[in-house]
């Protein structure tokens, strides 16, 4: 059986301090286990985006303790893998979905191309995202983006990304 | 003018522009968390500096301005702005000065390597792109 260990767990609300903390942690880890400063990098990117992505988001934070910010990082002998989970307004899922769906459906060029047309298109939201993380992720992961959506109530669902990165 | 001068964070990377020497330089790591409260004075400065120095430059000999990007790491919502930097920067070229972009990465971070990449071609303006061991 492949052992899988859990690197990094966070639950609850996050500051932007933690952010930085979770991310000194794996580039410590990482560093110890004498891997590749692209391999360092990937996560490093990987997590930056779901994380913020988090923190922009747990304005929203459902009072249902099920449905907190999560964030967990395992490794393996091949991969790693990041989960990262937060809620969001219901009717942010479809369009959230379709990009998901998008970037899903493109090659390394093509992620490449809608990264030039967004970053070249796009403004960067008041929240300061510049609607190129997901992008960013999809980049960085050698596999498809694996996600889901749960509806928490008629106003929120809980949306879980969880990402591959070859070691 | 001033220099534009910005010590470096946890979250945000140094700033040194250098108007008299015509050097530009920001280097290290950019995940602010306020991301245009941090940018959009630098972009200003940049505006200021081509009202205030380049639009008076009447000679028929213009200057070389030179941009060292030295990025360890930075988020996407950075990008952008890297990339609004850069712009700026293709407008003064666009009047007549020289421009010389200096990409620096670590050796064998093909991360920074590739996004350097990546925005030159977004250009269409060729960088130098110079590795460096830490």
């Amino acid at each position: 059986m492949v052992q899988k260990e859990n690197i990094l767990a966070h639950f609850g609300p996050l500051s932007y301090e933690e952010i930085g903390f979770l991310l000194n942690r794996m580039s410590a880890f990482v560093d110890k286990q004498g891997m590749s400063i692209t391999t360092k990098k990937k996560v490093y990117s990987a997590m930056v985006e779901s994380l913020e992505n988090i923190y922009k988001h747990q304005d929203i934070i459902s009072s249902n303790t099920d449905h907190q910010p999560r964030f967990t990082l395992y490794l393996d002998d091949k991969e790693f893998s990041l989960f990262a989970s937060n809620s969001l307004l219901s009717h942010k899922v479809p369009p959230l979905q379709e990009k998901l769906e998008k970037v899903n459906s493109l090659n390394k060029e093509g992620l490449k191309e809608l990264y030039k047309l967004t970053i070249l298109s796009g403004d960067v939201s008041p929240k300061g995202g510049a609607g190129l993380g997901i992008i960013n992720i999809a980049k960085v992961s050698e596999s498809k983006i694996i996600y889901k959506f749960e509806e928490i109530n008629n106003e929120y669902s809980y949306f879980t990304l969880n990402v591959h990165i070859t070691r | 003018m001033n220099p534009l001068h910005i010590e470096p964070t946890e979250f945000t990377p140094k700033v040194h522009f250098d108007p008299e020497n015509s050097i530009f330089e920001i280097s290290g790591f950019s995940r602010p968390e306020n991301v245009i409260g941090f940018y959009r004075p630098i972009l200003k400065w940049l505006e200021e500096y081509n009202d205030q120095v380049l639009s008076l430059n009447t000679e028929y000999k213009k200057m070389l301005l030179t941009l060292n990007l030295k990025m360890t790491y930075f988020n996407s919502a950075s990008s952008k702005f890297l990339l609004d930097i850069l712009l700026e920067f293709m407008k003064f070229m666009s009047k007549g000065n020289e421009v010389e972009v200096n990409w620096y990465y670590e050796e064998g971070d093909d991360e920074i390597f590739e996004s350097g990449e990546e925005i030159s071609d977004m250009l269409g303006y060729s960088f130098n792109f110079i590795s460096y061991v830490p």
